[in-house]
């Protein structure tokens, strides 16, 4: 048993069968994390994992949500927060909240190398939607495959 | 002095140098966005540009220019959009140890047409020492195919003057 931030560290290394083996497993485990942060919270109406340089792992995303560009987003808006947090001396990133006028958008590190990015419902309630969202990451960064 | 919005745009594909090229010039420490490969990149370097890098250096009469660096992999080409806003020109670089670099000459030209037209370009081969797939004459080969002449520089972007030449013949080509 290994942490998923090591799996997928590793996961150039190795041979293209095994690799794909081990990326189907994640993708299954890490869809089923998803699915039980959306069962628990309808609020939640899409959600996508991917890695920290934008691939896609995991979605659960609503029809005619395109995931490659949605994770290469993701990707750049975390990296750019992460900067702007360090620059002002604000610490780690703990989520980006973007409101929109027709709902929410969280973005999150979840491990050391993934990022959750959850779709929320205009009205929803932000604590509730949000600790959600931080249960799920806490599910992806001590996952073990 | 001219108005503060000089914004020279760098971009080109995975490995081209673009991170390197302006850390190599500007007068801060970029800002840059690398993290970890997880894609095939991986293969040729440790870390990738996601969001963007930014920095500027200062010219000889004070003017300040403003440097943004793209993400490579057509993934981010959303970026590639928000960066060139405004932008005054471009610097393409082309890394010459890729096996088809001529190929990706055009991707690049191709997707920043609108820019080029309205700006200009100069185009950087970087890694050329390394491997023979291409030399200096391929590239003007394809752009006269084109029909299109823009200058073409061997360059190292790790190296301060290289890099520098690149940005006062973009800017020698916006004065035209």
């Amino acid at each position: 048993m290994q942490l998923l931030s090591e799996v997928i560290t590793q996961l150039s290394t190795q041979s293209e069968t095994s690799a794909e083996e081990v990326s189907g497993l994640i993708n299954r485990e890490l869809t089923e994390i998803l699915d039980q942060m959306m069962l628990k919270n309808e609020d939640i109406t899409s959600a996508i994992i991917s890695s920290l340089d934008g691939i896609a792992w995991a979605e659960r995303l609503e029809k005619g949500f395109d995931q490659h560009r949605f994770a290469a987003m993701s990707s750049a808006l975390l990296a750019l927060s992460d900067n702007l947090c360090k620059e002002a001396t604000t610490g780690e990133t703990q989520n980006v909240l973007l409101e929109g006028s027709n709902g929410r958008i969280y973005v999150m590190h979840a491990g050391s190398n993934l990022v959750l990015t959850v779709f929320v419902r205009d009205g929803a309630n932000l604590g509730i939607t949000l600790a959600y969202a931080k249960q799920a990451t806490s599910a992806i960064a001590s996952m073990t495959i | 002095m001219m108005l503060d919005t000089n914004k020279i745009i760098f971009t080109g594909p995975v490995g081209s140098g673009k991170t390197t090229a302006i850390g190599a010039i500007s007068d801060t420490p970029p800002v840059g966005t690398d993290v970890s490969c997880s894609d095939e990149s991986a293969q040729i370097k440790d870390t990738t540009t996601v969001a963007m890098d930014y920095s500027y250096i200062s010219l000889e009469d004070g003017t300040r220019i403003h440097l943004y660096g793209t993400p490579g992999q057509d993934r981010f080409d959303f970026m590639w959009n928000i960066l060139s806003k405004n932008g005054i020109g471009l610097v393409l670089l082309v890394n010459n140890d890729h096996p088809e670099p001529v190929i990706q000459l055009d991707h690049y030209l191709d997707a920043f047409s609108d820019f080029i037209q309205e700006t200009g370009v100069v185009i950087g081969v970087t890694r050329s020492g390394i491997s023979d797939q291409a030399y200096i004459e391929d590239y003007q080969k394809r752009l006269s195919e084109r029909d299109q002449i823009f200058p073409v520089f061997e360059i190292d972007a790790r190296n301060s003057d290289d890099v520098k030449i690149l940005v006062h013949a973009l800017l020698a080509i916006l004065q035209n």
